[in-house]
């Protein structure tokens, strides 16, 4: 029995409800010898700024238990670079394209997504009001009126879909939601990392040369899942629910939590196929419990 | 299947025959090993150098110690279970120089002795006539174990151990400065081109070197790398035109003058 596995994050039609996540997949063409993009749900690509940036020097990343700590620094050639060098491949592929988009002002948002939409070089704009590693605490998604301006600065300059990606180091994520929705957000993806650090006992030093990095994998799963529930009962648009989702039955979990669609993370750098192979495995789990489509278990956890 | 290369060390054969036809010496394979017991506990690929290749058998091995869960994981494999790998991984890896007067000389150390191995035998294949000398530190000695071939070769030995006990007293560099500085006897005036793999510590002080005698010197970068393949962005070294370089898609061999050491 066939099973609809297609969702729709605002306009953007996915054809499963799985995603690379942004910062675990590159720019798609690194796995081109492995990885068939047109078989994944969307194709979420790493930040991508204004200018180019250098990113943070190394050590960048460690592994923690079930997780590993990150302050790569956003480094990315700039969106022109992207535009020019990254989205010809892309485009060889019929799947949708989100492009993460991080800034340090309202301006520098607005900018970049301006120049996608002209270009076409996205299919929805995930705006990263949330990457714990460049903004020395300040995220936008830490406040709800500050959210509320990144996004209506970016509704203002395009008609793709916005996606608010929300941080989880904050109090209560949920009326940073409900802001996100109002100031006219499309959808919600949530976790971006956990902010932490990690000690070198022998050498006693950081780990990482940032001190602080943000953690992901299954350490933060727990985390995610609790974000997402509490989130899909404040918000009525879709959300994308992601953090150590590593197989089909974590990302189940994730749409029983009220997720409409899931990135598979961390897991890439692990097995590139794995966004590919998670959606087959939810498709395994909606025909082998009865279900047609997967709307049928969106939020569905008792 | 693995044998026990000496205590604490393992050399594990895979059979593949694509890895050992692409391989190349400084290619990586990114290894996935866990048992249900230690399950999620570590969940990144760890990278290993290649060490040997036999193309017509299309069999392959590394060296490993136990380490974390999955060394641990594969110290405990048998023969016919299955080894879930990426590879052979690498952008850059170790380029013979062309020359065939050229004395090839490899400074290794730890982990760093078996691409150079492969190296060496690589250059040999290719020129039974050609000048190779492997210098490597006492402490790695004992991961020669697991290979006799070099010496069958014609590849000269020379290991450097603190206290002279072995071969030359002191360290690597103290092994290799003889070759460098002219009037240079034992290489009969030939140009010297030095490949390095090891601790960072002795690469740099062996790229110093080389730069002070003006000698070319390519070096394997080991930084940790969390996927392998270029998509985290996680393995970078600084390269010194101030840009950051993926180790595991960019290098990890670099020519000594275009990494920076931190």
């Amino acid at each position: 029995m066939a099973v609809n596995l297609a969702v729709k994050i605002g306009s953007m039609v996915m054809r499963t409800p799985v995603t690379t996540g942004s910062g675990t997949f590159g720019f798609g063409s690194e796995t081109k010898d492995l990885v068939d993009l047109s078989k994944l749900g969307a194709v979420c690509v790493k930040a991508t700024t204004r200018e180019r940036r250098l990113g943070n020097p190394p050590a960048r990343m460690c592994e923690t238990a079930s997780g590993v700590l990150n302050a790569i620094g956003l480094q990315n050639g700039g969106i022109e670079n992207y535009i020019l060098e990254k989205l010809p491949y892309l485009r060889q592929f019929d799947v949708p394209i989100i492009v993460n988009v991080p800034g340090e002002n309202p301006e520098d948002f607005a900018y970049v997504a301006r120049r996608l939409t002209e270009t076409g070089g996205a299919d929805a704009i995930e705006l990263n009001i949330s990457c714990p590693n460049v903004s020395h605490g300040l995220d936008y998604a830490t406040q709800p009126h500050l959210t509320a301006e990144i996004i209506a600065a970016v509704k203002a300059v395009t008609h793709l879909p916005i996606i608010a990606k929300l941080s989880p180091n904050v109090t209560d994520i949920r009326p940073i939601a409900k802001a996100a929705e109002d100031a006219g957000a499309d959808a919600i993806s949530l976790i971006n990392t956990v902010i932490g650090t990690a000690i070198d006992a022998r050498k006693r030093t950081f780990k990482l040369a940032n001190k602080t990095g943000g953690l992901s994998g299954p350490a933060i799963k727990p985390i995610a899942l609790l974000a997402v529930y509490r989130v899909a009962q404040t918000v009525h648009i879709p959300i994308i629910g992601m953090g150590g989702i590593m197989n089909a039955t974590d990302a189940v979990e994730f749409i029983l939590a009220g997720a409409t669609a899931v990135a598979a993370g961390t897991v890439s750098f692990v097995n590139p196929l794995a966004a590919i192979e998670i959606a087959d495995g939810i498709a395994d789990y909606l025909t082998q419990n009865g279900f047609t489509d997967v709307h049928d278990i969106i939020g569905a956890v008792q | 299947m693995q044998a026990l290369a000496a205590p604490g060390h393992f050399v594990l054969t895979f059979d593949d025959p694509e890895t050992a036809r692409d391989a190349r010496p400084g290619h990586f394979i990114a290894v996935a090993a866990t048992t249900p017991a230690n399950a999620g506990s570590s969940i990144l690929r760890k990278p290993f150098s290649i060490f040997t290749v036999d193309r017509e058998a299309g069999l392959c091995t590394i060296l490993f110690s136990v380490y974390g869960p999955t060394t641990s994981t594969m110290a405990l494999y048998k023969p016919g279970d299955k080894l879930d790998f990426l590879g052979p991984l690498g952008g850059r890896v170790f380029e013979a120089d062309p020359h065939s007067d050229v004395h090839h000389v490899m400074v290794g150390g730890g982990y760093g002795v078996p691409p150079l191995n492969f190296l060496a035998k690589t250059i040999k294949a290719a020129n039974p006539n050609a000048k190779v000398t492997l210098i490597y530190g006492a402490r790695s000695a004992n991961l020669l174990v697991g290979d006799d071939g070099l010496r069958e070769a014609g590849v000269e030995i020379i290991s450097c151990t603190d206290d002279g006990s072995l071969g030359v007293k002191g360290r690597v560099t103290d092994g290799l400065s003889p070759l460098l500085a002219p009037p240079a006897p034992d290489n009969g005036g030939a140009s010297v081109h030095v490949y390095t793999c090891g601790p960072t510590p002795m690469m740099r002080a062996v790229a110093e070197l080389c730069t002070a005698h003006n000698k070319p010197c390519q070096v394997s970068m080991e930084t940790p790398m969390p996927c392998g393949i270029g998509i985290c962005v996680g393995c970078v070294l600084k390269k010194a035109d101030g840009t950051f370089s993926r180790t595991c898609t960019d290098g990890p061999v670099y020519p000594a003058t275009e990494v920076t050491w931190q």
